[in-house]
């Protein structure tokens, strides 16, 4: 089974068509990546899958469920990581992945486990017992990605998952996205303006742009097709066709 | 259950912690009354003190034995000043060179008028020169000592007077000859009490609770407007929006946080409140010395539940109504100016029912009135304590019938993309305004 279909999904917000039928599928446990200009549907693409918006036509299914009719089978095995999220600011590090992991846990020990996990993917330590206003934006970003993967959900869906760290924090970030894919079974998209980080860690990856998927295969195949270097210049390519 | 309590516990841990409310809210309340009233206590205590220390001056231009009666009893356990002059220009020049604030004259013929059966006319000066409240006292003081020794003077003259002439009958009611005594008939009971002693004791309790109650709403709708915008202004909405509990738990969740928030700072307000009726009305003797419960209009335990009832509804219709609204704010401040706009209508009623009964508002306004469900919370309150149990039962359904609506309108907003995407500001307002415009000319 696909982790997710997507088939002629449009969107529009008032008058502007904001997805014009994009189309294309995930395989378990790929790590995929979808990138695009500013503006190109991306976001709006993962609001849908993460049931928070509804699309206004065709279709979307997470592991066999359908987004729009079965939000809430979609929510128990999907974790959603906003590109601009935060985290609640009067609450510890510490609390808020507690408060978090209840939610995928029906016992104690469970929780426990689940937040022993996050303290791990955080790498924060001691600081986990420090309230979230004291933390600088790149550790509020480990911790969101903690968040995000600590209940190794069967979908994991990352929007930007390394805006505003720094290269050793984007990297350890990485590495954790690498290793939860790998070893823990987490299907994950993501998306992405750094191609270097797409081309590192995706296996696939579509290339969308005013609200269509123009393009999708591996970056290897991307750049064989565009007769391109790296997958910048595919980009640059798609866009110019657009 | 258990993702509802994780909320619950979320909600207040983040409200609590939030200085801004922690102070506000909490704190706020338990220490400013409590400052207020001993403010109002130590200027109390002063008018008090200078009204004690305040000597009267006698000038007397009169001579008798009537005179001396009364001369001796000003002077016994008062201090005196006394004012010797040859005129009474001169007495007033040195009336006015003294700290007393109220002269008594005793003009020539005093005595005479009085043995010859007649008015005896004293006339008091009192020295303003402060226009304070002590000034005005001090003769008040002075006419009230007076009063005591005119109805003394005139008890002995009336006894004097029947001894004379032989008649029967007690100089009291000769003075007196009608007494009115006042007897109220309070739910069926008879109670020797005056029927306004009553009025302000209902009035007292009555107008208390319901305001307690409109503080409680108020409280609670700026906490659920606050708690839905930090999560937008936090950016924690998409991510809260996508966990495995149902959107109506989200809603409960944060419902119940707000109304835990409100009652502590509606138990603050009412300790806060209550150190500083104490505190501020200590001197007042006697102003506490009649309960409720003695004449037996104490709130039945069926009130009592009533009156649950219908505060829980309130909150509970206030809080959606709230968090509905909130939804539409982007960040804490404009939220918290979307929810001043919710309080008007929570408060027209309060002040309105404040001073009078539904009944004495002339017709139209009654209706606009009755129209806003937050006045049957009023009506219900005060008619919980006079055990008009129908009109609370019609108040609760009428303000059920609200809450119900305005819950499906929240769950339905908590339901749908509208929760993340819904947002308006004064800056739309103003667009679509300047966009009209051009129509219109």
């Amino acid at each position: 089974m696909d982790a997710i279909e997507v088939r002629e999904l449009t969107k529009d917000f008032g008058n502007t068509r904001a997805l014009r039928g994009a189309s294309f599928t995930v395989g378990e446990h790929e790590i995929f990546g979808l990138i695009g200009p500013n503006g190109a549907g991306k976001t709006t693409t993962l609001r849908i899958l993460s049931t928070l918006i509804s699309a206004s036509g065709g279709e979307a299914r997470v592991f066999g469920f359908d987004v729009t009719r079965q939000p809430e089978k979609v929510r128990e095995i999907l974790s959603y990581l906003p590109e601009d999220a935060g985290a609640y600011q009067m609450l510890t590090g510490e609390e808020f992945l507690e408060f978090m992991a209840g939610f995928y846990s029906r016992d104690k020990a469970g929780t426990e486990r689940i937040v022993e996990e996050g303290r791990k993917i955080s790498g924060l330590g001691e600081r986990l017992n420090d309230r979230v206003n004291g933390y600088s934006k790149g550790m509020k970003r480990r911790l969101l990605i903690a968040r995000a993967l600590m209940m190794k959900p069967r979908l994991a869906i990352l929007d930007e998952p390394t805006s505003g760290l720094d290269v050793v924090q984007s990297v350890h970030v990485r590495n954790m996205i690498r290793e939860y894919a790998k070893n823990q079974g987490v299907t994950v998209l993501l998306s992405s303006h750094n191609m270097l980080e797409v081309e590192y860690l995706c296996g696939r990856v579509a290339l969308i742009s005013g609200g269509v998927v123009m393009a999708e295969g591996t970056p290897e195949g991307l750049k064989e097709r565009y007769g391109a270097k790296n997958l910048e210049d595919v980009f640059m390519e798609v866009a110019r066709v657009e | 259950m258990n993702s509802l309590w994780a909320l619950i516990v979320k909600e207040v841990k983040e409200l609590v912690r939030d200085p801004k409310i922690l102070v506000g809210v909490v704190l706020m309340p338990i220490i400013i009354f409590p400052i207020m009233g001993a403010a109002i206590q130590v200027s109390q205590e002063s008018v008090e003190r200078a009204i004690r220390g305040a000597s009267f001056a006698v000038y007397t231009d009169d001579e008798g034995f009537v005179t001396d009666a009364l001369l001796s009893y000003l002077y016994t356990n008062n201090t005196v000043v006394p004012i010797d002059a040859d005129s009474l220009e001169d007495a007033l020049v040195a009336f006015k060179a003294t700290d007393s604030s109220a002269l008594i004259y005793v003009p020539n013929g005093y005595h005479t008028n009085i043995t010859q059966g007649l008015n005896g006319v004293l006339r008091i000066y009192a020295n303003l020169r402060n226009l304070n409240m002590a000034e005005t006292q001090s003769t008040n003081v002075v006419s009230s000592l007076i009063s005591v020794y005119n109805y003394y003077f005139s008890i002995s003259r009336i006894r004097g007077l029947l001894e004379q002439t032989g008649s029967v009958g007690t100089p009291e009611a000769v003075r007196n000859p009608i007494v009115i005594e006042y007897s109220s008939i309070l739910k069926g009971n008879v109670l020797d009490i005056p029927p306004s002693a009553i009025f302000n004791l209902v009035m007292g309790q009555s107008i208390m609770l319901p305001i307690m109650v409109m503080m409680m709403v108020i409280f609670a709708i700026q906490m659920a407007a606050t708690s839905i915008a930090l999560e937008k202004e936090q950016k924690t909405l998409e991510t809260l929006m996508t966990l495995p509990v149902s959107r109506f738990t989200i809603l409960a969740g944060k419902l119940s946080g707000s109304v835990v928030i409100a009652l502590a700072g509606s138990v603050s307000y009412l300790v806060g409140f209550g150190f500083y009726i104490n505190s501020a009305f200590s001197f007042v003797p006697g102003a506490t010395t009649m309960n409720i419960d003695d004449v037996g209009i104490g709130i039945t335990p069926l009130g009592m539940v009533l009156v649950g009832v219908v505060i829980f509804v309130t909150l509970i219709s206030a809080l959606a109504m709230a968090l509905s609204v909130a939804v539409f704010a982007d960040n804490v401040r404009s939220a918290q100016s979307f929810t001043g706009a919710l309080v008007t209508p929570i408060m027209i009623p309060a002040i309105v029912l404040m001073f009078s009964d539904i009944e004495m508002l002339p017709q139209s306004f009654q209706w606009l009135m009755l129209a806003i469900p937050y006045t049957h919370t009023i009506i219900a309150t005060k008619a919980a304590f006079l055990a008009n149990y129908a009109v609370v039962i019609r108040s609760i359904l009428f303000i059920g019938v609200w809450t119900l609506v305005v819950l499906y309108v929240a769950a339905r907003i908590f339901s749908t993309e509208r929760i993340i995407t819904a947002r308006f500001t004064f800056g739309d307002l103003g667009k679509r305004l300047r966009r009209r415009q051009p129509h219109s000319h």
